[in-house]
């Protein structure tokens, strides 16, 4: 096995199941968080002796994060998957649902609303790493943040409050 | 008390804390390498190989299965590993290589905004197929134009789709040379965005064509009516060859 194998297999070894899960929250679907991952890792191993000398995880989620939101616009121009709207009402969910319940307001929001999420406050990236994920603004990230919190908080029955969750604040 | 965003961050903690990446992943992804390899190395080895003759047991498209030794191991691939985990979903149908991606299907594109190649990427489901076009020609980018073009029955929904949009008072009839199309902003699933600015092109009575920009590729351009010019550029550059 030579040096870069070594190193590529320590560095998955080492983050795949973080990255898996990043891949879960952006997509909503394991079988499909795997196959994102996998693919994923493949263009890194590719390109890893360009890739090994920097830091190779955010290539890797941005690979990810990008790849999901592809995909789910692409099956929205398909129409394959009808795109689900959140629920307009609010109601107040049970704590054993509230998983159930966050995850389909999290696969219903529309894919790049949803990886903000994720990247904002799964992975705690600054909105300045999240725009370079994304590859826009920091004010798009800030907006689209604001709007997949205020869908949110709705799915699970959270009203907001008023100058106690600054960048959740419900605009318009 | 917790914050919404901390609650929102405990429950997808809980979510995905089942989660494990596969342990053979790295071998996985060695593999899928090595196959591509393998899979190039074949084409090119068949692409300059006359073959003589078909091995017995091998189905062409449109045959019929008939009774009789099957092909032996030696004679088919080679057995898959057993920790090969079950298949993905397949991708649908696709056009394969279009080259430069300029003609596809029964149409050709005679027109693109510079800088844009094809983005290897196609679905072609027959009487609906599309194409889209990017920078970098990554398949797994974002769009940046995207042609879906419609054939025969299915430009029914085309009908429909304009008819619900000019109801609802969205949209505007356009020409494009000779030719009726429906000028309108869509929203496809995308995020809170300002929309895919789209024009549907009427090419003849069984074929139409949908053009849309990705508003993230919207961006690049000046305003509304530089984006509404470059569709109808595209629309123009648009023949069909079927």
């Amino acid at each position: 096995m030579s040096d870069a194998e070594h190193d590529f297999g320590a560095f998955v070894a080492a983050r795949a199941t973080s990255l898996l899960r990043v891949a879960y929250l952006a997509c909503g679907d394991e079988t499909e968080a795997e196959d994102l991952l996998q693919t994923a890792l493949e263009r890194t191993y590719k390109n890893w002796d360009r890739v090994r000398h920097d830091s190779p995880e955010p290539y890797v989620r941005r690979v990810i994060v990008n790849a999901a939101i592809s995909r789910a616009r692409r099956r929205a121009i398909l129409r394959i998957i009808p795109m689900h709207r959140p629920p307009e009402t609010a109601a107040r969910a049970a704590d054993a649902d509230l998983r159930h319940v966050l995850m389909q307001a999290l696969r219903a929001l529309p894919p790049r609303q949803r990886a903000a999420v994720v990247l904002r406050y799964w992975e705690d990236l600054s909105e300045t790493q999240t725009a370079e994920v994304l590859g826009c603004t920091v004010g798009t990230v800030k907006s689209q943040t604001s709007k997949a919190l205020a869908k949110l908080r709705s799915a699970l029955g959270r009203e907001p409050v008023e100058g106690v969750i600054g960048n959740a604040h419900v605009r318009g | 008390m917790p914050t919404f965003e901390d609650e929102i961050r405990r429950i997808m903690a809980d979510e995905t804390a089942r989660l494990r990446a596969a342990p053979d992943l790295v071998e996985r992804i060695m593999r899928s390498r090595t196959k591509r390899r393998r899979a190039r190395f074949a084409a090119l080895a068949a692409s300059v190989t006359v073959v003589a003759a078909a091995p017995i047991g091998y189905l062409t498209v449109g045959s019929v299965a008939t009774p009789g030794p099957q092909p032996t191991a030696s004679a088919t691939l080679e057995p898959p590993a057993i920790d090969d985990t079950p298949p993905i979903p397949s991708d649908p149908p696709s056009f394969g290589d279009l080259g430069d991606g300029r003609a596809f299907g029964r149409v050709e594109v005679g027109y693109l905004p510079k800088r844009l190649k094809w983005s290897n990427w196609s679905v072609n489901f027959g009487d609906r197929y599309t194409t889209s076009y990017n920078f970098d020609g990554d398949k797994n980018g974002f769009y940046c134009v995207a042609i879906y073009m419609y054939e025969d029955d299915a430009v029914q929904e085309i009908d429909d789709r304009i008819r619900r949009y000019r109801d609802d008072g969205e949209g505007e009839e356009v020409t494009v040379g000779d030719r009726s199309g429906y000028l309108v902003v869509q929203f496809v699933g995308e995020d809170g965005m300002k929309g895919t600015p789209t024009l549907f092109l009427r090419m003849g009575d069984k074929q139409w064509a949908e053009i849309m920009f990705s508003p993230v590729y919207v961006k690049e351009f000046s305003g509304r009516q530089a984006v509404e010019a470059e569709l109808k550029k595209i629309a123009e550059g648009l023949t069909s060859t079927g």
